[in-house]
């Protein structure tokens, strides 16, 4: 070892460029998560309600992205686009990647959420003189999405775990940044310690604080 | 078809595809022996093991692999020299420790999956606690792990791309290299740019090995349960 581990010392030279990279992890997750979940609403509902060809693209969109590595799928974004004309910038290269990827998981989720919910409830909502997108809106909706509530969640956090992998195109996310510093000021131990608590942090309160979400959401018969 | 692919093509499939294979398999068969024994264990009402065991699987879930990745690869020679290996070995410990987190959490819910009455009839029947474990309940919760195992090798197999990240060979990095050295001038290229067929090829194969084991753990999730 070249100088002696002392992470409060790495921690108040560096807590600036720290701080940045989070927010940008914060930043690039929120974003995805907020894609990812409009990408799960409106093909997720497609694939349920088997609207004819939207159904069939999302099909094939959901298999090839859950079928092929992220890492390969951030390459393409960034380092193969721009050779058909599409050039992105590392941070919009990084939420389209993780949005792409979370939005086919998150297809799957909500499909199987909004195919759970009884056909019958559909009925009494047709029934009632609803149209079928009102239907959707005031009844598949809220319980169909609440089934799908656990497993959309755990994409979300397979969201904020997948933005470290941003190093690989440069964007100064939290590893990016960490493995920056520790490159030049070789604390490398000091470095990988701040990843594992700030990611360790991040992911059990979102555990926690999901499963609260969850009791509070769950549909009243599973209570 | 145009004369750079050929080689292109071989040097994928010949020095890339072997790595990531004999990656996935070496990690996938760790993962699996680890996270069964860890995840047993965890059945076994003793308190201290208990603690470390959930704290192993708490953590090596939590954190992206690619940090565990650079723990291994970076981490583990800042702390002892000897502790230094390869792209390719380090990807692996860091997949196997991710891996066995999942495998033993999967066990833990298999081994808790198994009605009661099966350790009651066993009971009555005569077996100890021992023979209890391995002749009626683990032999049926080790069977409900299949769909969860093959789940893990497609995951394990798309993750070995990892290894690209520290300038391990396998698939992508090798894809990755090819598609460098197409952009430089001749003799060593040919001064074109062809990442998106490259990565194509790269993303057509990962398909052809993932969509069938995918398929596969559909198929015995609604068999076995």
């Amino acid at each position: 070892m070249l100088a002696v581990y002392d992470l409060g010392a790495f921690v108040s030279e560096n807590w600036r460029e720290l701080l940045d990279g989070f927010e940008n992890t914060i930043k690039v997750s929120a974003i995805a998560v907020v894609g990812a979940s409009l990408v799960g609403l409106v093909l997720g509902a497609a694939r349920a309600h088997r609207i004819p060809v939207v159904s069939q693209l999302a099909a094939v969109y959901v298999e090839v992205i859950r079928n092929t590595p992220i890492l390969v799928q951030i390459f393409m974004v960034y380092f193969a686009l721009p050779q058909i004309g599409i050039r992105l910038d590392a941070f919009t290269a990084a939420w389209v990647a993780v949005t792409i990827w979370g939005g086919a998981f998150n297809t799957e989720n909500f499909r199987a959420g909004f195919e759970a919910v009884p056909q019958r409830y559909r009925e009494a909502g047709l029934a009632l003189g609803f149209s079928p997108f009102t239907t959707f809106l005031n009844v598949t909706l809220p319980i169909g999405g609440r089934i799908s509530l656990p497993s959309s969640i755990n994409t979300y956090i397979s969201v904020v775990k997948n933005t470290s992998l941003m190093y690989v195109i440069g964007y100064p996310e939290l590893t990016t940044t960490a493995i920056n510093i520790a490159n030049l000021t070789l604390e490398t131990l000091e470095a990988l310690t701040v990843l594992g608590i700030v990611y360790l942090t991040l992911v059990w309160s979102l555990s926690a604080a999901i499963r609260l979400l969850e009791a509070r959401l769950a549909l009243p018969e599973s209570r | 078809m145009p004369d750079w692919v050929e080689p292109v093509v071989r040097y994928i499939l010949e020095v890339g595809l072997p790595a990531t294979l004999k990656v996935s398999a070496i990690s996938v068969v760790g993962a699996s022996l680890i996270g069964m024994v860890l995840g047993t264990l965890l059945t076994i009402q003793f308190l201290l093991s208990r603690v470390v065991i959930r704290g192993y699987i708490e953590v090596f879930r939590g954190l992206p692999i690619l940090v565990t990745v650079f723990m291994v690869y970076f981490g583990l020679p800042a702390i002892a020299p000897t502790l230094e290996f390869g792209p390719l070995t380090a990807t692996s410990i860091a997949l196997i420790l991710w891996g066995s987190a999942q495998v033993a959490e999967a066990t833990r819910g298999a081994v808790g999956s198994i009605p009661r009455e099966q350790h009651e009839a066993a009971a009555a029947l005569g077996f100890g606690w021992i023979g209890r474990q391995r002749s009626v309940i683990l032999p049926q919760a080790y069977r409900r792990l299949l769909p969860p195992l093959v789940g893990l090798l497609v995951n394990i197999i798309q993750n070995s791309t990892l290894a690209a990240v520290i300038g391990g060979i396998e698939l992508l990095q090798a894809a990755k290299s090819q598609s460098e050295r197409l952009t430089v001038f001749p003799p060593a290229g040919i001064g074109e740019i062809h990442a998106v067929e490259i990565l194509g090829f790269v993303m057509v194969l990962f398909f052809l090995i993932s969509f069938p084991l995918t398929r596969l753990a559909a198929y015995l999730e609604r068999r076995l349960v």
